[in-house]
């Protein structure tokens, strides 16, 4: 039989086992789906709506009720009225509010009077996302109260409003959100957390598909079909999951930037060769684990625990240089660590090939992982001298 | 039987299952990795990874097209913040551009021509800042450095043209300051990113670790058309000896993870033990119940990993940690409740970081205990029924037989 022939077999003696052990489709398209919607539909809001934040108002004036109701408007906050400072310091402990501000008494008196009436804020920075906008929400707040006050000084001694304007705010920000125009944190993160999921699936699905030829005992009928060459029967073996993973991937692509409109600079094609070539690294790590421990039960779970630190080394959260420099380069190690670097540079700046030819290269040299092990597994193939269980 | 024999016969039931369940834990080398190696090391590496948590000095290009004693004075404030640094100065936007796509940059700061021309004319200044947006916490640090800089700036700048109109002293600063304000960033100052994670990763591991390994055991004993249960052994003493050797584990993989690992890495630890322990009780009896339930579904030990790991993430996500538990759409807030690692992670959040007290983490409590119930007869039902299910079936284990 020649080459292309006996790839035919062992892609034929494939499909067959994905159709009577269901376990391929539903790991691969079923998790896939479902982490799909989770995320997409999880950070729907991009930016959280009506974050509650509480407010101790012990003043009870026209002014404080309007500070409330300010922080009521914005699209951020929702405020929660506490009786005392007792009371909103507990659900702030308790993770029921993010902040809290307390007005004191006499507020609006000392107002008028220009006595400087000091409001206190308290800040719960335990919930990240949470704690952050909260605080930001709230000094936007006092900000702009302390404007308003100025403002009506200013008007009451006969200024016009535009140079009341120059007095309140002599400096503005204008803040451009480079990629991510809303700061929306669904953009942020599911464009790097639906990759690494299916970045984990393949490596899972892969290192267990070609572990249970050994576990079975299955692998010399594998070998045979493939006339006895290691290289011939993985290519086969491989080549249907390596279809599906491509269209679950090009669905993932199609899904953030067409369907669900996430901003991309760059150009979708070079989403999906990034995309392609970020699977076959996963397929090449996968190969690599199997072929290192060729003994299903210990591979699977040293690919489970190495799929999970991928998501917190690729650095899309906390930045890899802010690591310690002796676990920063250990980051280099996961494939989705070279994609996010790839992400950011096609998607968020549109540098095309010129920004990404490195990552590519990154990509490009998991492929070479199989080679080392190919020996090794061919030979547990044949002897299936590892423990099977 | 009298009562005595029997209560006899369920003591010796129940030793022999506890034991042969530590016993079968112990000699699996798959789980031994999952439980010891993923229990152990997981909270020692994220502590590592994190380090000190916050990012500091993210770098920044500088266009200043003013070259005014105002931008220039702006630009020392910036890099005086701990936050940011003025790595590199440019003499126009695109060589900006280009230092933040080769990332020596995260974010860019430009001052107009006619910034200082602006101010000196109380008009309105303009600062444009561009931050990347490829990680949150860059974008974190330009905007509270850009922010707070400005804020400082603002109070000068007010402060001399009032004098110029007229208002000085203590009406100018009592104007600057009409409403002047104290801030108190409670438990994790910094925003440090390790406080956040660190607490709701450290209560995950213990239920992904104890599920994931429980399911291994139950897929091999499947695969061996071994029974996990004793058709002459009441399906609660089986239930409740399986259960204990789980607990007996996990009360010291337990007490590492939330009392241990905290203190190796500095973080907060402001609840009392007693209570952490209490709520670490209900949390390792919820996740056992847990796991005897949803395992009893595995049939085949890898298959666990490979259909479930990806619920590692998304169990993270729904603890709330990140994005807030108020902003969940309705529906995954009802699908977080199957888990006990949400409730785990809040009441450990809010215990061991803020400080609560056994009572103010009440509504935590109770949901455990509720799921440890809820479970625990699901599991118990799951296995009456592994019990009385005829001689198991053979489940046609293998990729296939060969046929051609």
């Amino acid at each position: 039989m020649d080459t292309a022939g006996k790839i035919f077999s062992v892609i034929r003696r494939e499909l067959r086992i994905m159709r009577q052990r269901p376990v391929y489709l539903a790991a691969s398209l079923g998790t896939f789906m479902f982490c799909t919607v989770f995320f997409l539909t999880f950070f729907r809001d991009g930016i959280p709506q009506d974050l509650p934040i509480g407010i101790v108002d012990n003043d009870g004036s026209a002014l404080s009720r309007e500070f409330r109701r300010q922080t009521d408007a914005t699209q951020l906050g929702q405020a929660q009225v506490f009786g005392s400072y007792a009371e909103a310091r507990e659900a702030m402990q308790q993770g029921k509010i993010n902040a809290f501000c307390v007005i004191p008494e006499e507020f609006a008196e000392d107002v008028q009077a220009g006595r400087q009436p000091r409001l206190t804020f308290y800040v719960n920075p335990l919930y990240f996302v949470g704690g952050s906008l909260a605080y930001k929400n709230l000094l936007t707040m006092v900000n702009l109260a302390s404007g308003a006050v100025q403002r009506e000084v200013l008007l009451a001694k006969g200024m016009d409003t535009e140079s009341a304007m120059g007095m309140v705010q002599p400096i503005t920000i204008d803040l451009h959100q480079i990629g991510n125009a809303t700061a929306d944190y669904g953009v942020y993160l599911t464009n790097v957390l639906l990759p690494g999921i299916l970045g984990l699936i393949i490596i899972l699905v892969t290192v267990y598909s070609v572990g249970s030829e050994l576990k079975y005992g299955t692998s010399r009928h594998l070998l045979e079909k493939a006339g006895g060459s290691t290289i011939l029967a993985l290519t086969g073996k491989l080549i249907p999951y390596t279809a599906l993973y491509v269209i679950l991937g090009l669905a993932c692509d199609v899904v953030l930037y067409r369907l669900a409109g996430y901003p991309l600079n760059g150009h979708f094609i070079n989403m999906a060769a990034g995309m392609l070539l970020f699977i076959l690294a996963c397929e090449a790590t996968a190969i690599f684990i199997i072929g290192t421990l060729p003994v299903l039960r210990v591979a699977i779970s040293v690919a489970a625990i190495y799929s999970v630190l991928a998501f917190s080394l690729a650095g899309f959260t906390f930045p890899a240089e802010a690591m310690p420099p002796y676990v920063r380069g250990l980051s280099a190690l996961f494939p989705l660590r070279h994609y996010w670097l790839f992400y950011v540079q096609e998607a968020i700046f549109g540098s095309g090939i010129r920004g990404w030819w490195m990552e590519a290269l990154h990509l490009a040299a998991f492929l070479l992982l199989p080679f080392p092990v190919l020996k090794r597994l061919g030979k547990a193939y044949r002897l299936l001298d590892y423990p099977r269980d | 039987m009298r009562f005595k024999d029997r209560s006899r016969k369920w003591g010796k039931d129940w030793y022999n299952v506890f034991t042969t369940e530590l016993k079968t834990i112990f000699s699996d080398s798959g789980v031994m990795i999952i439980f010891f190696l993923a229990g152990l090391a997981y909270p020692l590496i994220y502590g590592i990874i994190y380090g000190g948590g916050v990012v500091e000095d993210t770098p920044v290009a500088i266009v200043d097209n003013s070259c005014s004693p105002s931008s220039r004075r702006f630009i020392r404030k910036l890099d005086a913040t701990a936050e940011i640094r003025a790595a590199y100065r440019c003499t126009g936007m695109e060589e900006a551009e280009r230092l933040m796509q080769q990332r020596k940059v995260n974010g860019i700061v430009f001052f107009p021509e006619d910034y200082e021309d602006a101010i000196v004319s109380r008009r309105q200044g303009t600062v444009s800042v561009y931050a990347d947006m490829s990680s949150f916490l860059y974008y974190k640090n330009l905007l509270m450095a850009a922010n707070r800089v400005m804020l400082d700036e603002m109070h000068d700048i007010q402060t001399s043209r009032y004098s110029e109109a007229g208002i000085t002293g203590q009406t100018a600063s009592r104007l600057v300051q009409a409403i002047p304000y104290d801030e108190n960033i409670r438990y994790n100052p910094g925003f440090a990113y390790n406080v956040f994670f660190l607490p709701a990763a450290l209560m995950l591991v213990i239920q992904q670790t104890m599920f994931y390994g429980m399911s291994m055991l139950s897929g091999t004993a499947w695969e061996n058309r071994r029974r996990l249960v004793n058709k002459d052994k009441g399906a609660a003493v089986t239930l409740t000896g399986r259960g204990a050797a789980y607990f007996l584990i996990y009360i010291g993989l337990g007490v590492y993870v939330s009392m241990l690992v905290p203190a190796i890495f500095g973080l907060p630890q402001n609840g009392r033990p007693g209570d952490i322990l209490a709520l670490l009780l209900l949390y390792i009896a919820a996740c056992v119940a847990f796991s005897l339930t949803f395992s009893s579904l595995i049939r085949h030990r890898e298959t666990v990993f490979v259909l479930f790991l990806f619920l590692s993430p998304v169990c993270l996500f729904l603890t709330g940690f990140s994005w807030p538990e108020s902003a969940f759409p309705q529906f995954w807030r009802l699908f977080s409740y199957i888990f006990p690692s949400t409730f785990a992670a809040r009441g450990f959040i809010n215990m061991n970081s803020a400080g609560c007290t056994l009572s103010m983490t009440a509504v935590q409590m109770k949901a455990l205990a509720i799921q440890a119930v809820i479970y625990s007869i699901s599991a118990w039902y799951c296995t009456r029924a592994a019990r009385d299910r005829a001689p198991l079936p053979d489940t046609g284990t293998g990729p296939l037989p060969p046929k051609d």
